[in-house]
């Protein structure tokens, strides 16, 4: 079972041994951006711990330490209740279609009676578990170009359908993403992804005109000219970029962003905090917070090249893809380079379901490494 | 690093791709991470300056003017509802520093905000950051202008002039107009229940939204729409300057102009003195309200400041009820008054009105219903019964043809019925019939069946306007009117025209089901009742206005069920255990234009001791203000009958409110020596 020779059997079972395995850098990353949005949140609520920064930072405590516990799941645990996951989320997004509650126009939520859910956010993990555990069995030429690579291309293409049709574009596009890589980092053949590249584009005019919403297409018209309607829907971007641009080198200070703090900003204290960090913290600030990001993504790559398993390599992979799409995503929405999507900046926004299911994701992604060495039957019969 | 390396000749060709494929990854993700980074460096060090500017030009705020509140007017244009500049002193609580500070501060400049400390400081803590509250309102203008004085050593203080709004007549007009007082959050959680965005204007400091009354039932019309103005506000948020291009000004709210007169309101208001009830005069031809008021009232201004809860414990818990609005909530037993109906309605039954009755002061049917006259009538007919309100007649023919007929009736006259007057808070009262007994009591004597049914030994007591009846005292002015049209189905209407559009006149009713003969039978009656000597109110009907004379009936009714052989001496009982009194009258009796209907709830006295000279009172002051009228009253006597001594002042008592009246042709001073004369 173990691949190492400077290791004992049993040895790495031992919960000991697991904790002292756990990647500190990793958590202590994550922790500094979480600890960031509980400030910037403080700062935004007038120096108030409400409404937001308190439950921001106290949801993290809470998600912390389960994403610890989760670390030191065994990872054949996780190898056997992908499918079944995958298939309970993808239930429960056939639930909300059917009986899900209507917020602001979208048909989002499941309520549960003691708390309502968002499927869509556990279905970014089922997504990385279910295709994980695909191409934990199948070849290389069948992860390349092959007639069974239907199999995960379906595995995402349904639930993407799903949600978009809810309808909640930021997060199908983020499930699709998060799809995309896998098959990507499994080794997808560039023949395909070229293809489906080029079909893409082509596709793009006409599903503008006829699938998006009314409100989807606004968003698009918005920002490609947000200065033609400056207070109505260009109002988020021009402020937004005005709040970044009014920070400077240095920012304004903490607590004096004149944007964010005399509501300007719209959503700041979720899609829009990334702006009121601009504000404050100015050019270095920003910076210092994407170079975070970016080690986070540096770190769980690393963990996942050091995995043994393919399962475990391709689940730490679709984590952090995830996590890199809200960050560029999001960057480029509050800096007007992308329309605005409901997309968050991962751990730093407030917003308690995005928050689990990433601190969810990285419980996996932290797991892989605490087991790099566990090999996972292959489904031919051999490990690896 | 613990961990060997891994290398890239591993065997595995799925790891190898997938680390040439991390690395990819990992590329694109910083290539993203670095365009973003490109973009911030744009933004932020390249482009700082213009977007400091923007951010600087966002410093232009766009404050809302609240419009002045539409008026509200009498028929003749005198404002019974009008707006009046008010100095108030705001706080901003984002912009204090120590709001304990700035509340002592303030305090020094207005000791009396001293007391209402604590409320002051909770209701700063619990509103917007940016949004004034205010602190104080009517200040005088020495006031204003030492805080203006002080402001600049006041972070966060702020004095400005808005408009108030201002009941010039205080009670009179409180419950037909109501009130206008703050925003509450039921306020705007009711507009958001209802699916409707709540306006801005709603948080707007200061901002009030009618609570009763016109006010509220026409608040979205008198409201109007707020204006805007660009303003250029430092960091601080003061105002440096103002961008006129950017400024639009407020639409005033729609002047509202009802039918009431107010000299007539005020003279009935000021007709009850400290006794509780309900007037209400209309113009019997279309139908306008001319008056309704209810007594005691109370001051209308005090509730748009928000009325100290002291204040109002005591206006809630007087017996007299000054918040109740008695003239159209209030529903009592008719009494006597109802009588023109249960007569009308023998009449329909084919009883002959020349029919005679012989009253003895009582009269046995299962037990003994007594007349209230103690000696009796003697023998009576139908005009002889009205003329003197003779119970025993009508206690014998409404057992003859029974509570069905007699409902018809009273429902065709509008009792029982609510009326589109536009502003809510009619009470319907009951006009009982042998359906709604039995509806009402299977509804709550399930398991007595014998009570469903209408018992024989019921009737008699409706037909003198006892028993389940009650109406409201609009209806029975409606009653009224339309007895005195004889014609049309009058609807009341009070509200004229709403930013100058006329709202339809009660004059285009349908045609009443009764013949000319018959409603003159009944009329006549009436006519008797205050012009025969022998008519219960002769000496409390006469007007004293020339020709013109009135036509009424008294009403006593009892406010609650007498023991048998309890007195009834109603002057030394309890108030609330005296009986009401009723009178109903129409003027002038020989071309009706207006009735009349007065209630005195639990009067000393009875209907023509109490409530039909209340009636005369109000009546002359409407007499005198048609010109028409006036003009008949004061025309020249006939040649050789000069009168003799002619007084040299007006010697017709000339209510003193006529002061208070815009100028109309009626008030032009024409001192007339012959005004007044007795004919």
């Amino acid at each position: 079972m173990t691949a190492s020779a400077l290791t004992r059997p049993g040895q790495r079972e031992r919960l000991s041994e697991k904790i002292g395995e756990l990647d500190w850098k990793l958590a202590s990353l994550l922790a500094f951006v979480a600890g960031m949005g509980a400030l910037m949140l403080y700062s935004i609520a007038g120096g108030s711990w409400d409404p937001w920064a308190g439950a921001h930072l106290t949801r993290f405590c809470i998600f912390f330490v389960m994403m610890l516990g989760l670390a030191l799941i065994d990872l054949r645990v996780w190898f056997a209740a992908a499918y079944p996951i995958y298939a309970a989320a993808l239930l429960l997004l056939l639930a909300v279609e059917a009986v899900g509650e209507v917020r602001m126009g979208a048909r989002r939520w499941l309520d549960l009676g003691f708390t309502s859910l968002q499927p869509s956010e556990i279905m970014k993990i089922g997504v990385v578990l279910a295709l994980a555990r695909w191409y934990h069995g199948a070849t290389a030429q069948e992860a390349r170009f092959h007639w069974k690579l239907i199999v995960p291309a379906a595995m995402v293409g349904v639930p993407v359908l799903l949600v978009a049709h809810q309808p909640d574009l930021g997060t199908a596009i983020l499930v699709a993403i998060t799809g995309g890589s896998i098959m990507f980092m499994a080794g997808l053949s560039w023949k395909i992804i070229v293809g489906l590249g080029a079909a893409g584009l082509a596709a793009l005019p006409p599903f503008i005109t006829f699938v998006l919403h009314d409100y989807q297409r606004q968003r698009i018209m918005t920002f490609l000219n947000p200065e033609a309607d400056p207070s109505g829907s260009g109002y988020h971007i021009i402020q937004a970029k005005t709040a970044i641009g009014s920070g400077g080198l240095l920012g304004k200070g903490y607590g004096l962003g004149s944007q964010s703090q005399l509501d300007f900003l719209p959503e700041k204290q979720t899609d829009f905090i990334l702006a009121t960090v601009g504000e404050e913290f100015g050019f270095v600030g920003t910076f210092a917070v994407l170079l975070v990001m970016g080690l986070v993504v540096a770190s769980t790559l690393r963990i996942a090249s050091l995995s043994h398993s393919h399962f475990g390599r391709l689940g730490a992979a679709g984590v952090i893809a995830t996590f890199a799409s809200y960050v560029v995503i999001n960057g480029a929405m509050v800096m007007g380079l992308a329309p605005v999507v409901g997309v968050p900046q991962p751990l730093l926004s407030y917003g308690g379901t995005v928050m689990l299911s990433l601190m969810i994701g990285f419980g996996l992604v932290m797991g892989v490494r605490v087991h790099r060495y566990q090999e996972l039957p292959s489904g031919r019969g051999q490990l690896i | 690093m613990s961990e060997p390396a891994i290398f890239f000749t591993d065997v595995n060709e799925r790891q190898g791709g997938f680390l040439r494929r991390s690395f990819m990854l990992g590329g694109l993700t910083a290539v993203g991470i670095t365009a973003l980074v490109g973009r911030l460096a744009q933004l932020q060090v390249i482009q700082a300056n213009r977007y400091s500017t923007l951010s600087a030009q966002n410093q232009f705020n766009f404050r809302l003017i609240p419009p002045p509140r539409g008026r509200i007017l009498d028929r003749n244009g005198v404002v019974l509802a009008g707006n009046r500049p008010s100095f108030r002193l705001l706080v901003v609580r984002d912009e204090t520093k120590d709001l304990d500070a700035t509340l002592n501060y303030v305090e020094r400049l207005l000791p009396e905000t001293a007391d209402r400390r604590r409320r002051l400081i909770r209701e700063i803590t619990q509103s917007p950051r940016f949004a004034p509250v205010p602190v104080a309102t009517d200040l005088t203008w020495e006031q204003f202008a030492k805080i203006n004085l002080h402001v600049t050593d006041m972070p966060g203080v702020m004095a400005d002039m808005h408009e108030a709004r201002f009941y010039p007549f205080s009670g009179a007009f409180a419950h037909v107009i109501g009130y206008v007082a703050k925003v509450t959050d039921r306020d705007i959680e009711k507009t958001k229940a209802a699916g409707e965005e709540p306006d801005p204007m709603l948080f707007h400091p200061g901002f009030r939204v009618g609570k009763q009354g016109i006010e509220k039932a026409l608040d979205k019309e008198l409201r109007g729409q707020p204006g805007g103005q660009k303003v250029e506000v430092d960091v601080k948020g003061r105002v440096v300057g103002e961008d006129v291009e950017g400024s639009r000004p407020p639409v005033p709210g729609k002047d509202v102009v009802l039918t009431l007169d107010a000299d007539v309101q005020n003279r009935a208001l000021e007709v009850f003195g400290e006794e509780s009830g309900a007037a209400v005069v209309m113009d019997i031809r279309n139908g306008d309200i001319l008056c309704m008021v209810s007594a005691p009232s109370f001051d209308a201004n005090a509730f748009v400041g928000g009325v100290p809860s002291k204040t109002y414990k005591l206006l809630s818990e007087y017996e007299r009820k000054p918040l109740f609005d008695k003239a159209l909530s209030g529903t009592y037993p008719p009494g006597s008054t109802f009588k023109m109906i249960t007569g009308l309605a023998a009449l329909e039954a084919g009883i002959n009105p020349k029919r005679r009755v012989t009253c003895t002061g009582s009269w046995y049917f299962g037990r003994a219903f007594r007349c209230w006259k103690a000696g009796g009538h003697g023998s009576v007919d139908l005009h002889d019964a009205i003329k003197g309100s003779c119970d025993s007649y009508f206690y014998q023919v409404a057992l003859e043809i029974g509570p069905d007929k007699i409902a018809t009736v009273a429902r065709a006259f509008g009792l029982g019925q609510e009326f589109d007057i536009g502003i809510g808070g009619q009470k319907t009262g009951v006009v009982p019939d042998r359906a709604w007994k039995e509806a009402y009591f299977k509804k709550r004597q399930p398991d007595n069946p014998g009570q469903w049914k209408w018992w024989p030994g019921e009737s008699p007591s409706y037909g003198i306007g006892q028993g389940y009846l009650n109406v409201n005292p609009l209806q029975l002015c409606v009653m009224t009117a339309r007895l005195a049209n004889m014609k049309k189905a009058i609807q009341p209407r009070l509200i004229k025209s709403v930013g100058g559009v006329e709202r339809p006149s009660g004059a285009a009713a349908p045609d009443m089901p009764f013949s000319l003969e018959r409603l003159a039978l009944v009329r006549g009656g009436m006519a008797a009742v205050a012009n025969d000597v022998t008519g219960t109110a002769y000496r409390n009907s006469q007007l004293g206005l020339g020709p013109i004379k009135m036509a009424g009936k008294t009403g006593t009714a009892q406010s609650r069920d007498y023991k048998p052989g309890e007195s009834r001496g109603p002057r030394n009982a309890e108030w609330s255990k005296r009986d009401h009194a009723w009178f109903v009258a129409f003027a002038p009796y020989d071309d009706p234009r207006y009735a009349i209907t007065v209630l005195v709830q639990h009067a000393p006295a009875g209907g023509s001791a109490d409530a039909a000279p209340r009636a005369r009172d109000i009546m002359k002051v409407v007499l005198l203000k048609d010109p028409e009228l006036r003009a008949r009253i004061e025309q020249p006597y006939p040649q050789g009958a000069e009168p003799t001594a002619p007084p040299p002042d007006a010697p017709i008592e000339e209510p003193d409110v006529f002061r208070t009246a815009a100028p109309s042709p009626a008030d032009a001073p024409a001192p007339d020596p012959a005004q007044g004369r007795p004919t």
